[in-house]
């Protein structure tokens, strides 16, 4: 019986962008055994930080360790032959192979799909890239802040009425996580039609598709009114909007539903301008928010940010503060769900980090151990699982210094 | 229906934006989701806009057509008792359930998990509320739009030295949604391999916390809040959207490496950024990047993007202009691949509408048909699934149990 949702599954992982590692980090916290393959350099990943103190290592880099708990770590270099040999036989006996290898990249390190899945019926084999496996810029080369300018979330964000200022960033690698997701749940339903079918297949996953896909309502706008979209989306309602309270915490006014505004009206009393004809309904006052604003960012100055949040929710309006990680950390709410887990990294420290995106009844989610040193699982996966012999292992790692 | 879900029924009790985006990737993939939708509370998304030539109706919403791709429709008052007995029913004929109302509210419509176990022993179910349920905030209200700052991603993104700002989106929305479908998957193969459903309860905050490790990794190495610093990053300079001829054009550039950044002097024909001290190293750029930013964007501010990138991209440098709507409409390389939908609708005609992220080589999934306008499966849930009479259903609607 299995004792989690993903046990007995084996996954192999190359990394280069975090894609691929955010998509096996869902599984091997949902207890799929992940292997990561490293290049003798290690991945890369490695090298990103953040480092305590700001001192790069590549044992302690946040990024790295937040990515790849539960998993282990074979050192390998696959662009020499025995090296490849060896990731072959990993792959015969495993379920899934996920990287995140550029297309012409991955074909001249053979390991394309073609060249990857010849005599492994059973293997699943998901490839995460930029731009996709085909297309006049299935080439073209990316990093994160380029990838979600190509899907189109770069232009979405900024500030209104500041056209000076360029399209900007969310923080972290959202396209990594954004086709990490997409790469774990299109791998699932692979391995579901493989109990109906018994055969694997090939998955591929585009970052740029994964960002245009998520666009709220912006996207459509063009193909259902030829309007090209502005800078913060297209907000058709208010308020929606932040505003800074005497504490000088920030508060973000949402209301969704009329029937939400009409309690906040309450809230404020009945100011005089909420009665006003451009204040009549969400859309109006989404046209008029420039005349409004002034009011509400007056009323929202007198309180402080715990207060209006919490009076806000005792009537149901949606307003949420602007966290701080520390009071994340801090939070009550937080700490009674048991969200965040305590990690004891072996070079980097004991940390407090985000745990479960979601909690399943039956089936754990859990970190059993911290991420792995660069190829520290070596001799219990190429030795006692390959067979491989003591001076094969050190011939392989040899080949890094010759 | 092919796809790699074939046979699987979802009873879809979602509305607005996060829990659709659950199973839309679920109807992505084959199964069949069965919409159950309230007339007297109508989905947001089918209030808001855009709607064609600007007239509002609940079946004109491109919003909701785009996040509501390939499922069913029915209309069914499930605030009515017998309407929550029909929802059972359909519970009862489909493999998994998905809501996204404010934490309790399944329960108090008496469709909580518990319940409806007891006519589908084997079923997983997922909440997907705003803070989850459990914990002293788990009754407060939440939408996408403020989930970004809630869950501490607005403090961390902004112009250095600018006020927390949004990301230009509802997040909190699609990512709760893609980690929800990837739950549900992972249930189910739980379930094919053991005969046992099991409950999912997912909080939209959490969710989305989950998607900034880097950030909360910061905080536990250096016990600081990572300031907000616009486009730049720490591994990589230039890295940056900088602005172009004509009017709000840009362009985003990233190096990683000493060789992309002489590469991109090459394409500026600067050789003597190449060789100039300030710029050497990825040190030596991030040490002068206002100097490094001022030298590019005297050299963007003549060249129209696209072209410019095309230039960037051949010698090997990543670029790439912010699309916006249009320009991802027109894309010839997302229209090569086949990424847009466009399915008849029986209200808006053919629309484009954004895809599937990804291809799978054997069983492949692909959107059957157009977002459905409301109430379009009646016939077939009530008459042919729930085998009701045409006599019952129009006693049923005569009590506006269904419409």
């Amino acid at each position: 019986m299995p004792e989690s949702a993903l046990d007995g599954l084996t996954i192999i992982e190359y990394n280069r962008t975090g894609g691929a590692a955010y998509a096996t980090k869902l599984m091997a916290d949902l207890g799929a055994e992940v292997i990561k393959v490293e290049p003798l350099t290690g991945d890369p990943d490695r090298c990103l930080g953040p480092f305590p103190g700001g001192e790069p290592h590549p044992e302690k880099s946040g990024t790295f360790l937040y990515l790849n708990c539960n998993k282990q770590s074979v050192m390998l270099d696959i662009t020499n032959h025995t090296g490849r040999q060896v990731l072959d036989s990993l792959l015969r006996d495993a379920d899934v192979f996920i990287h995140d290898i550029p297309p012409a990249e991955a074909e001249a390190l053979g390991l394309s799909d073609k060249q990857v899945r010849a005599g492994k019926d059973r293997l699943v084999t998901t490839f995460i890239s930029p731009f996709g496996e085909s297309g006049p810029h299935r080439d073209w080369k990316a990093y994160d802040l380029t990838t979600l300018s190509a899907g189109g979330w770069t232009w979405l964000n900024g500030w209104p009425g500041h056209p000076e200022m360029p399209p900007l960033r969310p923080f972290g690698r959202q396209s990594a996580y954004q086709a990490g997701v997409n790469a774990a749940l299109a791998t699932m339903g692979a391995l579901l039609a493989r109990l109906r079918t018994g055969r694997g297949q090939h998955v591929e996953v585009s970052a740029q598709e994964c960002i245009t896909a998520i666009l709220e309502m912006t996207f459509a706008f063009w193909p259902y009114m030829n309007a090209p979209t502005a800078r913060w989306g297209q907000r058709p309602i208010h308020p929606i909007d932040f505003f800074q309270c005497k504490d000088g915490g920030w508060i973000f006014v949402l209301c969704v539903e009329e029937h939400q505004w009409q309690r906040l009206v309450e809230l404020m009393e009945t100011p005089e301008w909420t009665q006003w004809e451009v204040a009549a309904n969400r859309f109006v006052r989404a046209s008029n928010w420039d005349a409004l604003r002034p009011f509400m960012e007056e009323w929202v100055s007198q309180w402080t940010t715990d207060d209006l949040y919490k009076a806000a929710q005792a009537k149901r309006i949606p307003f949420a503060p602007a966290s701080t990680l520390s009071q994340l950390l801090d939070s009550e709410h937080l700490k009674a769900r048991g969200f965040f887990v305590e990690i004891a990294y072996p070079q980097a420290g004991t940390i407090k980090q985000p745990g479960a995106p979601f909690k399943m009844s039956e089936t754990p989610w859990e970190i059993r151990t911290p991420a792995p040193t660069l190829g520290q699982h070596n001799e219990t996966i190429l030795g006692e699982r390959l067979g491989l012999s003591g001076d094969e292992i050190k011939s392989l790692n040899g080949a890094r210094v010759g | 229906m092919p796809g790699p879900l074939e046979g699987i029924r979802v009873a879809d009790f979602t509305w607005v934006w996060a829990g659709p985006t659950c199973t839309m990737q679920l109807a992505h993939m084959g199964a069949e989701v069965i919409r159950m939708e309230s007339m007297r509370r109508v989905c947001t998304l089918r209030m808001l806009p855009p709607w064609p030539d600007g007239q509002p109706g609940v079946n004109r919403s491109g919003y909701f057509n785009q996040y509501n791709q390939g499922k069913r429709s029915i209309q069914l008052d499930i605030s009515k008792p017998e309407g929550a007995e029909m929802a059972k029913q359909i519970v009862a004929m489909s493999d998994v359930a998905v809501e996204n109302f404010a934490s309790n509210v399944i329960d108090r419509l008496g469709l909580g998990y518990e319940e409806l176990c007891k006519v589908k022993p084997d079923l997983i179910m997922i909440s997907m509320s705003g803070y989850g349920r459990g914990g002293p905030e788990s009754g407060y209200v939440s939408y996408g739009p403020a989930q970004v700052p809630l869950s501490g991603m607005s403090q961390l993104t902004g112009y250095s030295g600018w006020q927390p700002m949004h990301v230009g989106m509802s997040y909190g929305d699609p990512n709760a949604g893609l980690h929800a479908a990837f739950a549900v998957l992972s249930a189910l193969f739980y379930r094919a391999r053991t005969g046992k459903g099991q409950y999912i309860d997912m909080s939209q905050q959490e969710s989305t916390m989950a998607v900034l490790g880097e950030g909360f990794m910061e905080y536990g190495m250096n016990g600081a809040q990572p300031p907000r610093s616009g486009n730049r990053v720490a591994h990589m300079a230039p890295h940056g959207v900088f602005m172009c001829a004509g009017e709000d054009r840009w362009l985003s550039i990233a190096c990683a490496t000493d060789d992309e950044w002489r590469a991109l002097c090459g394409v500026m024909e600067r050789p003597d950024l190449a060789g100039d001290a300030r710029f050497r190293t990825l040190a030596d750029r991030k040490a002068n990047e206002d100097d490094l930013e001022t030298e590019i964007m005297s050299w963007t501010l003549t060249q129209e993007p696209f072209e410019a990138s095309e230039r960037l991209q051949a010698a090997g440098v990543a670029a790439s202009p912010p699309f916006m709507n249009r320009e991802l409409a027109e894309d010839p390389h997302l229209s090569e691949r086949g990424f847009f939908v466009e399915k008849e609708h029986p209200e808006v005609g053919v629309r484009q509408h954004a895809g599937i992220p990804w291809r799978m080589s054997e069983t492949p999934c692909e959107v059957w048909r157009a977002a459905p306008i409301m109430g379009q499966d009646n016939d077939y849930v009530f008459g042919e699934l729930l085998g009701l009479s045409s006599g019952q259903i129009e006693d049923l609607k005569a009590r506006q149990v269904v419409y």
